[in-house]
């Protein structure tokens, strides 16, 4: 279990550092940092002169290896038009990233298998076919036009919850939704597939035999042993919520990670969107790494092979 | 299970729906995306402007008409949908049969690039990519496929290895066959009717992941229309005028949800590999 455990971290930090050397580069592919800092009307003098204070005369790869020691200092750089460090930056918005990620993710399961559990104690295969095809209506809305519905209705008809912003619950009830709906229809099937697995087993024939009903062997017996795939596909698609946060932050005003890399990128301010994707990338590699560690303790065919 | 799927029929419909919007809006005579009309801006559907222009879907900010403008957008989500899918599908097939057939030090390098890609969301990286290379339909059409490749990627490997231990295959070996010769010959044809239904999946991904980008702005860039877009501009005046974005954001719905349907009914009944491997 330890060279398990020790194996996937190292993979991840292999990971971050792959992340951070992609961006890197493409970030000086794109131009001179020292052009677009200065005003347009900057001699070539000024030009050189912050050239060579910023360290950019230098062979790409000196660059390459300092940018390196400064990052694994925490040091991303200053933000061209904050002047505060780059990674101070990101780091205040990630409290709110992560409490829409995760709301949204146990919403996600909660509904999952709330909804999924009511289709399969339902005897209605109507209501059944019903919740399916609104799951997978779902799925075919993209994030931002389900944001903007959910705005559309509970804010500018309704007028129950606020459309943008931060701070109280009602804030995050919209963004939390829309996230958490997003992958309900794989779920749902996924978690009703694994469930008429389980039903084919021995173990529920046996409990039917003794006399059990169809209510307690679905919740006492099956359930359970259902649950594992659901968690891990859950797990595995974290990934597509960090990236839907992206996204959902930008919809409703949201001041997270993503929103700020979103609006650095308009700003051309390289060092925020460095350190923003660095912070993301690190969040998602951690995440998987406990899904994966976890899932190895719950099933020891995944860490031998 | 077969009551939970949607029929393909209705996929159809409303993919049909879609193939009118882009093909015979154009064709009709007075209305094009660009002009604009002061004096008609903001219509809703149905709407006549004061010199008695009907606006079947009405007009947006500018009083541009917007039919057109949803027909135009539409061409070009399917063009950089399509155009995206051919990349990924040419890269992604190629390196999954190389790395398959070579093995070696062949594979874990291209299978290390391909986990490397699926550890960072796919949005962030097309984000920090367009910040960087800029924007463009046809830049951002490349970058959607160079992107994409891995879902192709992983399934082509995983059939090449079995692909090459049979018989077929060693014997061409023995009688001297270049393993490039044996990925042309033997591999592709055999890879290609799943590499297809890979292709549709993804064509219905891209098309969101572009819309996303659109709506961020990083995506098809003003004047040209696209739906992602679309929406962007519609939310500023979503008390007033909710329509710019109901509009785009139903169109959107119904090539997602078609191409979706469709390519669901090409894989086997409780079969979600597809889905479950998709790049995040």
């Amino acid at each position: 279990m330890a060279y398990f455990i020790l194996r996937r971290a190292l993979q991840s930090v292999l990971t971050v550092l792959g992340v951070i050397t992609v961006t890197f580069f493409l970030v000086r592919l794109a131009g001179d940092p020292a052009t677009l800092l200065l005003p347009v009307e900057a001699t070539n003098e000024d030009i050189a002169r912050l050239r060579t204070a910023l360290g950019l005369d230098q062979p790409l790869i000196v660059q390459y290896l300092k940018f390196l020691a400064n990052a694994a200092t925490g040091d991303f750089g200053v933000s061209l038009r904050q002047r505060t460090p780059a990674l101070d930056l990101v780091l205040e918005r990630v409290p709110a990233t992560l409490e829409l990620a995760l709301t949204s993710f146990v919403l996600g399961l909660l509904l999952a298998f709330g909804i999924g559990l009511l289709m399969r104690l339902s005897t209605s295969a109507r209501l059944r076919t019903a919740i399916m095809w609104v799951a997978l209506a779902r799925q075919a809305i993209p994030v931002f036009s389900f944001g903007l519905i959910l705005i559309l209705i509970f804010s500018v008809w309704l007028r129950w919850l606020p459309s943008l912003g931060r701070g109280t619950i009602q804030h995050l009830i919209l963004p939390a939704l829309t996230l958490a709906t997003y992958e309900l229809a794989l779920y749902l099937r996924l978690f009703n597939a694994s469930l008429a697995v389980e039903q084919r087993q021995d173990y529920v024939r046996t409990a039917y035999s003794k006399g059990q009903g169809r209510t307690k062997v679905i919740l006492a017996h099956m359930l359970p042993n259902a649950l594992l795939p659901l968690l891990t596909i859950a797990g595995i698609n974290l990934g597509l919520l960090l990236g839907g946060t992206v996204v959902t932050e930008t919809v409703f005003s949201w001041p997270g990670v993503g929103r700020l890399i979103v609006q650095s990128v308009s700003q051309r301010d390289y060092p925020v969107i460095i350190a923003g994707v660095f912070i993301i990338s690190l969040i998602f590699v951690v995440v998987n790494l406990l899904v994966d560690v976890l899932y190895g303790f719950l099933d020891p065919r995944v860490r031998l092979s | 299970m077969r009551a939970l799927r949607p029929s393909l029929a209705f996929a159809l419909l409303l993919l049909l729906g879609i193939a009118v919007l882009v093909a015979i809006v154009p064709l009709l005579p007075g209305y094009d995306p660009y002009t604009q009309n002061l004096g008609a801006s903001l219509l809703a559907p149905g709407d006549r402007s004061l010199d008695g222009r009907l606006y079947l879907l009405g007009t947006d900010t500018l009083g541009r008409d917007m039919l057109s403008r949803l027909s135009l957008a539409g061409r070009v989500s399917l063009f950089i949908g399509f155009f995206a899918v051919s990349v990924s599908l040419v890269v992604g097939v190629g390196l999954g049969l190389i790395a398959g057939f070579f093995r070696g030090w062949v594979e874990s390098v291209i299978m290390g690039i391909a986990d490397l890609q699926l550890s960072i969301p796919r949005v962030l990286l097309l984000i920090a990519v367009a910040a960087i290379l800029g924007t463009g339909v046809f830049k951002l059409a490349l970058l959607l496929g160079i992107t994409s490749w891995v879902a192709y990627g992983r399934v082509a490997r995983a059939m090449a290895l079995s692909l090459r231990e049979r018989e077929f295959v060693l014997s061409a070996i023995t009688q001297g066959a270049t393993p490039f010769w044996n990925i042309r010959k033997h591999l592709l044809p055999n890879v290609l009717p799943q590499m297809l239904i890979v292709g549709s999946y993804e064509l219905g991904q891209i098309i969101v992941l572009e819309s996303a980008l659109s709506y961020l702005g990083l995506g098809v860039q003003p004047p040209l229309p696209s739906w992602g877009l679309m929406v962007s501009e519609g939310q500023t005046y979503l008390e007033l005028d909710p329509w710019l974005s109901v509009l785009p954001s139903i169109a959107l719905f119904m090539l997602v949800a078609g191409v979706q349907i469709t390519s669901q009914s090409f894989t086997a009944e409780n079969d979600m590999s597809a889905e479950v491997v998709k790049a995040p």
